[in-house]
């Protein structure tokens, strides 16, 4: 999350509470909702790094406030992470491992385990489909689509598994 | 019910989709059938002037002619007799003309034309009470008497007084025969007029024709009348005047018959090439139709009742257009309903049989829609390697092997050409036969030109004036009997003619002239109907004593059905034979029949009886513009079937011009490939079509004249210059048809040829 | 609802048998939403098409609510098609000449419904695939997904108790799939039959159980497990 708090920074500083708000915002269903408490502490270790200086604002009746600013070496930091290729998802190697292992061991068959598996990726669909119903913003429903091109690309997978291996 | 809405909407979404091409099927449809009824009409009019002038003059079925002048109000009350005309004073009178000396009945009729029996004037105008002088001459006797409006008619009376008229009007009229089959001609003048001329009334009878409310109870009213009244001169029927007006048209129906086929067969060929292209280009739609529930009688039934109603709607149109179009051209008499409505039902039968096939095919498709026309194999036909062993653009190889790679489209295109191809070279080879009549009419059995009676001279004079003439090749002396034939209840016709040993020059179809006494030919009419054949002996009865005649050879006949016998005179008896009723009369090469009859006559002083032989192919000459109506509308026909097959085959090829393109052949290059697969086959087409009909027009006429009892022997095919430049026509015609869709082909986007098309679906 | 007992299908194609489908056994239940899944050439056009009457079987039987059907003739088969199965092909196969209206009207009008309420379905159809701007077009000037959305279009214009679908979102975008996948949740939760043909998983994860062929047999039938989520975090880890 580190990164991600930088990047609203760059922005403009801000507080703890409204840099949640922003997350929210941004990103609507599609972010798992970010505890409080977890975001002062990243900001906290940010601080310590150096990537951001965290100046104390006084306010009337209520104790004070940190504000966030970016250092220069947050924002080098926060250019170096959006300049570098991202690594893209990779085959799950927990049901590949299964896949190959498992005759062997006389267990189960591959053919029960790519169905048992299918079904388990159409049954993530079907959560995405709903995901993606309740989905108000562009950004967020671009994240759903984006796993399920992923799950589609899964199920080709077995498709495939399923022609070569039984 | 419910189908029939459904079906409703897919009809009227494909005819919008398809207006060109359903306008063309009607068109020709049409076009077909108005030339038949016109040419029927046209026909029937040369030939059978009759009905149409009875029609027009709205004519009297019985004529009488009687000394005194008869009581009409007791004729009108007879049964059956609806309303009267006259009676009319009538005069003979002579005509006094160069020489000639015609007989003429001098006939007073009212300034105001009768209801009935009302002369049609044709030029000038009638009678009327300012011009006393003037009068109107019945039209044949005006064309065979060289009267024109104007002209001074100088009659001769009875009595010898000589009075001088002038021509005011020239009219049609269906009282008598024409002249001079049927003599006296007939001049119309005012009472008044006629008074003047002959005033002695004993002198003159009394005319009066009684209009029947049915035609064919003139029997009995005639002999009504002849109790009713008394001095009675004569009594005719218009049976009478129907039969003197008719020309044998035995070999002009013949030949009309063979243009009805030929019309039928090419409106045919027309709808199911339409239907049937139609068809194989949406048997996708169709499998889709029935994939929504319709079964497969009821989409046959769609499909018949599309293209049937295009072809019935063409029917119509032609119906109208047939029944009008010669009463608006040429003011004759509108056909008779009877033959239209048959000619209408058995097109309306050929139309649903040629799409009945296409329709049946069409609901045979599997309701899952075929995948697109498998692709065609790679391999490159014979011709199109050859094309390439000679080094041939790129674009002609291609197209070479895009001809024959599409085995529908590339039949289609091949036989819808030939066929209306062979139609049209049928057309020609009549076109050629009428030709050979005109031209040769010695080979139609009309050696002769001219007849030549005795008259008022004696024999030896007359054969001296004959022998006289330097026009004249030969004379033949003839003479006409009727002779019995055993078992039949008829008489035959023996025409003898020359010696045997000089025999007339028939056109000998087979066998071989009489050469002996004894000996004979015949039409095949006769052979037909006594049922002998040639080298049988016939066995006839003359004026009641035998006439033995073996039958050497056949000829081409074109009288009396060709139901004829002819002989040698010294055949016959010599109390048959002598003297010879006429002389028939070969003219030189080069001599013209009108200009020899003319000094025959001058020569003789009018003593001699010249007629010329009247050549039926001289009244067929109005079956020409048919031929060329036919030969167009064919044409038509033609281009017509081909856009359809290149339709179908652009429909197929959409894909591949797509790849030709991005390989990179320019559009002109994709044209050309287009053009030279359907040129190949225009070609392939135009050629065997041609060859076909060539090669069964001879049949066919001879077929047609066989069963006619002309006889076969008639036959002309069409030269070879003709047909040669018909081919090249019709190759560029088609070639210029082909050009426009396949520039169009060339210009489309790569895209939208796919998009129309969709994906093809596959087997998963 | 719909049942097949024991279903083959051989092509003869060019002399070699080609067995499409082998011995098949299979069993819906009426309001059951069923995808079939499977490589290409596992034979799921095969059997749909025959489930449909579009295709005649080699051998077996083929139930349809309760009456056997597969012995019925091809007009039989036209019949039952018209009053109980809307067919959607993986090609599409509009009707070239008629307009997307009439297109979507034509089954209805078949089975005998008046023009007017034909139309009123027709509206409603094209508005929930978004193609009302495009009812007068001709299929020709349709991208490839809206043609595919009139051919479910017109295979709903009946409201048939059976939806049969052979790739009906081959060739969507994802806008466009998502109106297909609301109508035909839609039509599911209106307790019509839906089998259906489907690579897409988003469809089919739609259906309650999904059969997948191979070789022209059937290796697996099940229902798709269900479970309650909350929020998109239980469903996607973003790292």
């Amino acid at each position: 999350m580190r990164l991600h708090l930088l990047a609203l920074l760059a922005k403009e500083p801000a507080h703890g509470y409204e840099l949640k708000q922003a997350l929210e915002q941004t990103f609507g269903a599609a972010y798992p909702s970010p505890n409080i408490g977890q975001i002062y502490v990243t900001l906290a270790r940010l601080e310590k790094d150096g990537l951001v200086r965290a100046v104390d604002v006084e306010q009337s009746n209520r104790p004070n406030k940190k504000v966030y600013y970016l250092t220069a070496t947050g924002r080098e930091a926060l250019t170096t992470w959006v300049e570098e290729p991202t690594e893209g998802p990779r085959v799950r190697d927990e049901f590949y491992m299964k896949l190959v292992l498992a005759p062997l061991t006389g267990i189960a068959d591959r053919m029960a385990l790519i169905s048992r598996q299918r079904r388990h990726y159409l049954g993530l669909m079907r959560e995405l489909n709903e995901v993606m119903e309740r989905s108000e913003s562009t950004v967020a429903r671009l994240l759903v689509e984006g796993a399920m091109l992923h799950l589609q690309a899964d199920l080709d997978w077995l498709e495939r598994c399923q022609e070569e291996l039984c | 019910m419910s189908t029939a809405r459904a079906a409703t909407r897919w009809i009227s979404a494909d005819l919008r989709a398809r207006k060109g091409q359903a306008a063309l099927t009607v068109l020709a449809v049409a076009g077909i059938l108005a030339a038949l009824l016109t040419g029927a009409t046209l026909l029937e009019e040369g030939t059978n002037p009759w009905r149409s002038l009875f029609g027009q003059t709205n004519g009297a079925h019985i004529w009488i002619h009687t000394t005194e002048r008869p009581d009409v109000w007791r004729l009108r009350e007879l049964d059956g007799v609806a309303t009267s005309a006259g009676p009319y004073r009538s005069a003979p009178v002579t005509l006094v003309q160069d020489g000639k000396r015609p007989q003429a009945a001098l006939r007073g009729l009212p300034a105001q034309l009768p209801e009935v029996a009302r002369p049609q004037v044709q030029e000038g105008r009638w009678l009327s009470s300012e011009q006393p002088d003037g009068a109107v001459v019945e039209r044949s006797f005006a064309r065979a008497s060289g009267l024109r409006l104007g002209a001074p008619l100088t009659l001769n009376t009875v009595g010898g007084s000589r009075q001088v008229l002038y021509v005011r009007g020239i009219a049609d009229s269906a009282e008598q025969g024409f002249y001079p089959e049927w003599t006296p001609g007939l001049i119309w003048v005012l009472p008044s007029t006629l008074d003047r001329i002959e005033p002695k009334h004993e002198l003159s009878e009394w005319v009066t024709g009684l209009r029947l409310a049915d035609a064919d109870a003139t029997q009995v009213v005639s002999q009504r009348v002849l109790v009713e009244l008394r001095q009675v001169e004569r009594v005719y029927t218009w049976r009478e005047v129907r039969a003197a007006m008719e020309l044998d048209n035995r070999l002009l129906g013949t030949l009309l018959a063979l243009f009805g086929v030929v019309g039928l067969v090419a409106a045919a060929l027309a709808l199911a090439n339409a239907a049937g292209g139609r068809v194989l280009g949406q048997l996708r739609d169709l499998a889709t139709l029935k994939s929504l529930g319709f079964t497969r009688g009821q989409v046959a039934l769609l499909l018949v009742a599309e293209h049937g109603a295009l072809g019935l709607l063409g029917i119509g149109i032609g119906l109208a257009a047939g029944w009008v179009l010669p009463v608006v051209l040429l003011g004759a008499g509108a056909a008779a309903p009877l033959p239209v409505l048959a000619i209408g039902a058995g097109a309306a039968l050929v139309v649903l049989a040629a799409v009945g096939l296409p329709a049946w095919r069409g609901g045979r498709t599997p309701p899952i829609p075929a995948a697109p026309a498998a692709p065609p194999r790679g391999h490159l036909s014979r011709l199109a390697r050859l094309a390439l062993l000679v080094r041939l653009p790129p674009a002609l190889v291609l197209g070479t092997r895009d001809a024959f790679t599409r085995r529908v489209p590339a039949f289609l295109t091949a036989f819808g050409l030939a066929v209306p191809m062979m139609m049209i070279t049928i057309g020609l080879g009549v076109w050629a036969t009428l030709d050979g009549f005109l031209k040769n009419p010695e080979q139609v059995g009309q050696s002769a030109a001219l007849i030549v009676k005795t008259g008022k001279l004696t024999q030896g004079q007359a054969e001296e004036l004959i022998a006289r003439e330097p026009g004249v090749e030969r004379s033949y002396p003839g003479s006409t009997v009727n002779a019995l034939a055993p078992g039949e209840a008829r008489s035959v016709q023996v025409r003898a003619i020359g010696g045997s040993r000089e025999p007339y020059p028939y056109p000998v179809a087979e066998g071989r002239g009489y050469s002996q006494p004894g000996e004979g030919v015949a039409g095949q009419g006769l052979l037909d109907l006594l049922g002998v054949k040639i080298g049988d002996r016939v066995r006839l009865t003359v004026g009641g004593s035998p006439l033995i005649v073996r039958i050497v050879g056949r000829v081409v006949e074109p009288d009396l059905d060709g139901q004829v016998l002819s002989v040698g005179l010294d055949t016959l008896e010599a109390k048959d034979s002598v003297p010879p009723g006429y002389h028939a009369l070969v003219l030189k090469p080069g001599a013209d029949p009108g200009e020899v009859r003319l000094r025959l006559l001058s020569a003789s002083q009018e003593g001699l009886d010249v007629q010329r032989v009247v050549n039926p192919a001289e009244r067929l000459g109005v079956l020409r513009p048919v031929i060329a109506a036919l030969i167009a509308v064919l044409a038509l026909i033609g281009l017509a079937n081909l856009l359809t097959a290149i339709g179908l085959g652009l429909r197929d090829h959409a894909s591949d011009l797509a790849v030709l393109k991005a390989m990179g052949l320019t559009p002109r290059q994709v044209t050309a490939t287009l053009v030279t697969a359907t040129g190949l086959l225009v070609v392939a087409g135009v050629l065997t079509g041609t060859a076909v009909g060539a090669a069964t027009v001879t049949g066919l006429i001879d077929l047609q004249g066989h069963t006619s009892g002309v006889g076969a022997g008639i036959g002309r095919p069409p030269a070879a210059a003709t047909l040669v430049v018909t081919v090249l026509a019709a190759v560029s015609a088609a070639l210029a048809v082909a050009l426009i869709p396949a520039r169009r082909a060339a210009r489309a986007h790569v895209t939208t040829a796919r998009l129309t098309h969709g994906v093809p679906s596959g087997r998963s | 609802m719909l049942k097949a007992h024991n279903l083959v299908k051989i092509y003869a194609a060019s002399g070699v048998p080609v067995h499409a489908v082998r011995g098949l056994d299979l069993e819906i239940e009426a309001g059951e939403f069923v995808a079939i899944m499977g490589p290409s050439g596992s034979g799921k056009s095969t059997l749909i098409h025959m489930l449909g009457g579009l295709d005649p079987r080699t051998s077996g039987e083929i139930w349809l609510d309760g009456k056997r059907v597969d012995t019925l003739s091809e007009s039989g088969w036209a019949l039952l098609r018209r009053k109980k199965v809307g067919f959607v092909f993986q090609g599409f196969n509009l009707v070239a000449n008629m307009t997307v209206a009439d297109n979507v009207e034509l089954p209805a009008l078949l089975a005998g419904t008046s023009p007017r309420e034909a139309r009123e379905r027709r509206e409603q159809l094209l508005d929930k695939l978004s193609l009302s701007d495009r009812a007068e077009a001709s299929p020709g000037q349709l991208s490839g997904g809206e043609q595919q959305r009139v051919a479910l279009a017109r295979a709903l214009a009946n409201r048939p108790a059976l939806l049969l679908a052979d790739e009906p979102t081959g060739n969507l975008d994802s806008r466009n799939t998502r109106d297909v996948l609301r109508l035909l949740g839609e039509v599911h939760r209106g307790g019509q039959t839906i089998v259906m043909v489907t690579h897409d998983a988003r469809v089919a994860a739609l259906a309650d159980r999904v059969v997948s062929l191979l070789d022209g047999e059937i290796v697996d039938d099940g229902r798709i497990p269900r479970r309650k989520i909350a929020g998109a975090g239980e469903v996607i880890d973003l790292r």
